[in-house]
């Protein structure tokens, strides 16, 4: 067991160097951040005095020694835009990309889960094909889109909700079922998928010869079954979810993660990408490493692997 | 008491009364400030904009720094280079020395007065745009006593105002010394203090600023107590914004979405003209082997423009149709004739000049897409046959210091100064964004930069602007505007009050309606 630890532990965190190499030279290969701070037509003194001050006129290869160094210590350097230290930014904005989150991940069980349980238990029936619509629906409407939309409809006509921002319960209804929706459909697939599974097992079968109600053998003996691999799902898409809520966060000016990304690749603000994308890829490395070490611990074939 | 004696203390008690009335009548004491403004504002709020001697080259930190500092000299209501906290200047004759009288009890917001001191330690720690010119050209600035302050130039400049009274620097911006000693350059844009009509509440980095009046603000008290600027990227929301109330100013919002606050009772748009121009780059001028090396060609391509249709698809019209590279509000700017749309005309040009049937130009290099795409089309209209190349801005821009890009550029300027800083950049042989020169425009531009005459120099100015129209130098095509949406409680706005300010300023002059 010891062994596998150190073996997992080891690929992780040749992962993040691997994450952090990566990212360190794409957002440089997106053109110099220097000229997207200053007006068009300044002066090339001007562009030199910015790159001089982030140490964008240093060699490639000592930027990279520079913020490896900084990293080992916790340090993830200075935004361009804001001036301030990156870990600060991504630390201000974390509460509410995991309340988003959070919130989007309970609209989406709440929608996913019955949804897909009633499609598996009416297969191929009226519900089944509601059940894939929404699932299509879901998967294929982009968020900006139907974040407008909601916008449009609930905030423009109809005056229920706060259109943007963040400070009350209010605020994050829309966000939350703009990002939820996506991953509700995901959620109902798997949880369709999973129960029909399960609905043609022997103990299911084994229950009903029983002469068990119809709700028992699905709500107790298929479903409790069914829903492990939803969970995991559910548990790494709330780590997607605090890191990728990109658009949504934009389109709500939400305060989140995701938007401090957005924010850091329109202006090139080198540290707050490498942060954001470092920080989230840390984020679902430790989820991964921990259901391995958990699925090793569960069953001992996987260890010896 | 005797009633003589009673009659004189009536009598003076009587003046006194008066000249206290007179002066509660003259003195501006308006009522209390009150109520909240609230912006919708485009761009991520940095904390670097509350903090002048950062000041990066792009007027966004103004919308800032006009609420929460002040300057010596900066562009106010009709008054380009309005006095400020300096009450006067003057210049000597040779023009080596520049002399600022300071405003007499202007105070800081923490209670520290405004000394020639604070002016000194906020040129001196200025590292924003511009900051090499000035240093490379300024050789000392000097004390005099607490309310006078001097700056002792290398040579005369003729420019130095126009680098140091107006947006192009944010030199003249003043800092408390004292208080910024105490807390650090970091700790200054944490809790910034200065001299301006709004005081430092709180901020949220890239969301939220909130300001509050300061009553002791020379110029006036503000009619608003509280500001508050959020920072929403997204136009579509800040349109929603505006109109359920959230806000009461959304910024920069585009055609369409500009027509829908035209159509909505209460609301109304107020565009703004920043000193920004847009124009085409004929690249291959110099090339006597390319079609544009003929001024007929030129001149084609800028007849073959339709501006005012553009300008009314993309600003609803309010933005200016441009014949010149330099904004009409620029200092030393000369009214250059309008090129009209004549597309027949382009064609006649284009077969005098030899091509009948017009001819493949290669590419139109840009950073931006909407206008330049109509542009594009309108000279494959003609028959100039071009394809629009879309450039991310970064690479754009690199490719065009470095000179490679060919055959036709887009390219646009919002840097701030005058016609001689816009022509030394984009027209002057070796300029930084020009692709070649003439040596009689040269010889007339090192001509103005020794004139301190500025009747003269202006005179020289309008001259090579007048060369660049008649060789057809360019394509100029719009100065485009901001559309600005504000709400029904808005009786001031201060949209457009300062002439090429994009945003609200003055926040002093700012009001609500009564209720």
């Amino acid at each position: 067991m010891k062994r596998y630890l150190l073996r997992r532990l080891s690929y992780s965190l040749l992962s993040l160097v691997l994450l952090s190499l990566t990212i360190f030279l794409f957002v440089r290969l997106t053109g110099d951040p220097s000229v997207l701070l200053v007006e068009p037509g300044a002066s090339q003194a001007d562009l030199d005095a910015i790159r001089q001050q982030f140490g964008l006129d240093r060699p490639l290869w000592v930027q990279y020694g520079s913020f490896m160094s900084s990293l080992v210590r916790g340090d993830f350097g200075q935004s361009f835009y804001y001036r301030t230290p990156v870990l600060e930014l991504y630390l201000s904005r974390l509460p509410n990309s995991l309340l988003l989150a959070v919130a989007a991940m309970g609209f989406s069980l709440l929608i996913g889960i019955p949804s897909g349980i009633l499609a598996a238990v009416r297969v191929n029936r009226w519900w089944d094909s509601a059940g894939k619509i929404f699932a299509l629906l879901g998967l294929s409407m982009p968020s900006f889109w139907v974040g407008l939309i909601m916008i449009l409809f609930f905030s423009v006509y109809l005056g229920w909700l706060p259109s943007s921002g963040s400070g009350t319960p209010l605020h994050v209804v829309m966000p939350a079922v703009a990002l939820g929706w996506y991953f509700a459909a995901a959620h109902m697939r798997l949880t369709r998928s999973s129960m029909l599974e399960v609905l043609g097992s022997e103990y299911v079968k084994l229950a009903r010869l029983k002469g068990l109600p119809e709700a028992l053998v699905i709500g107790k003996h298929a479903f409790k079954n069914a829903l492990i691999p939803v969970l995991t799902l559910a548990g790494i898409n709330l780590v997607i979810m605090v890191n990728v809520a990109v658009v949504v966060e934009t389109v709500f000016a939400w305060p989140g993660v995701g938007r401090l990304l957005y924010e850091g690749i329109a202006f090139r603000d080198f540290p707050v990408v490498q942060a954001t994308v470092l920080l989230g890829g840390a984020m679902i490395v430790v989820v991964n490493l921990v259901v391995d070490v958990l699925y090793a611990v569960i069953d001992p074939r996987i260890r010896y692997q | 008491m005797s009633r003589r004696k009673a009659a004189v203390v009536l009598l003076a008690s009587g003046r006194v009364l008066l000249v206290g009335a007179a002066l509660l009548v003259a003195a501006p004491v308006g009522a209390a400030p009150e109520g909240q403004l609230t912006w919708a504002v485009h761009v991520s709020l940095a904390p670097t904009w509350f903090d002048p001697a950062e000041t990066p080259g792009v007027i966004t930190p103004f919308m800032f720094l006009y609420a929460l500092h002040d300057a010596l000299v900066k562009p106010m209501p009709g008054n380009a280079m309005a006095p400020s906290l300096a009450e006067s200047w003057s210049v000597s004759r040779e023009g080596l020395i520049y002399e600022f009288g300071l405003r007499k009890g202007v105070k800081f917001h923490n209670g520290d007065p405004v000394t020639a001191d604070d002016v000194k330690f906020s040129f001196e720690r200025y590292k924003g745009a511009g900051a090499s010119t000035l240093r490379a050209r300024v050789a000392a600035v000097e004390v005099v006593d607490a309310q006078r302050v001097r700056f002792r130039l290398k040579q005369p400049w003729p420019d130095f105002m126009t680098f140091y009274g107006t947006p192009a620097t944010g030199a003249a911006w003043v800092v408390p010394r004292k208080y910024l000693e105490r807390v650090g350059d970091d700790g200054f844009k944490k809790e910034p203090v200065g001299a301006g009509p709004y005081r430092f509440v709180s901020f949220t980095p890239g969301v939220e600023l909130i300001l509050e009046s300061y009553d002791q603000y020379w110029r006036k008290t503000p009619s608003v107590k509280r500001l508050v600027f959020k920072a929403v990227p997204d136009e579509t929301t800040r349109l929603a914004m505006l109109k359920r109330g959230e806000t009461d100013i959304a910024y920069q919002l585009r055609g369409p979405l500009a027509e829908e606050i035209k159509r909505t009772p209460g609301l109304s748009l107020k565009p703004t003209l920043p000193t920004f121009t847009e124009w085409l780059v004929f690249t291959e001028q110099w090339d006597p082997k390319s079609p544009w090396h003929d001024r007929r060609v030129r001149l084609a391509a800028n007849l073959a423009i339709d501006r005012k249709t553009i300008n009314e698809a993309e600003y609803l019209g309010v933005a200016k149709v441009s014949a010149s590279i330099i904004p009409r509000d620029f200092e030393f700017s000369w009214p250059a004739p309008a090129y009209p749309y004549d597309p027949a005309r382009a064609k006649q040009l284009l077969a005098d000049a030899g091509y009948p049937r017009g001819f493949d130009a290669g590419e139109v290099s840009s950073d931006a897409v909407y206008a330049p795409e109509a542009v594009a089309n309108y000279l494959q209209a003609v028959g100039i046959r071009v394809k629009l190349r879309p450039l991310e801005r970064a690479a754009f821009y690199k490719a065009d210091v470095e000179k490679k890009l060919r055959n036709l550029v887009r390219t646009g300027s919002a840097a701030a100064g005058n016609a001689a800083t816009r022509i030394e950049a984009f027209v002057l042989t070796g300029g930084l964004r020009a692709y070649g020169g003439y040596p009689d425009i040269d010889g007339l531009y090192r001509e103005q930069a020794g004139e301190l005459d500025p009747k003269k120099r202006e005179a020289i100015l309008h001259r090579i602007q007048q060369l660049m129209h008649e060789r057809a130098m360019f394509a100029p095509i719009l100065e485009p505007a901001f559309l600005n949406g504000v709400g029904p409680r808005v009786a001031e706005s201060g949209l457009g009050l300062i002439a090429g300010h994009p945003y609200s300023s003055p926040y002093e002059d700012l009001k609500l309606k009564a209720k």
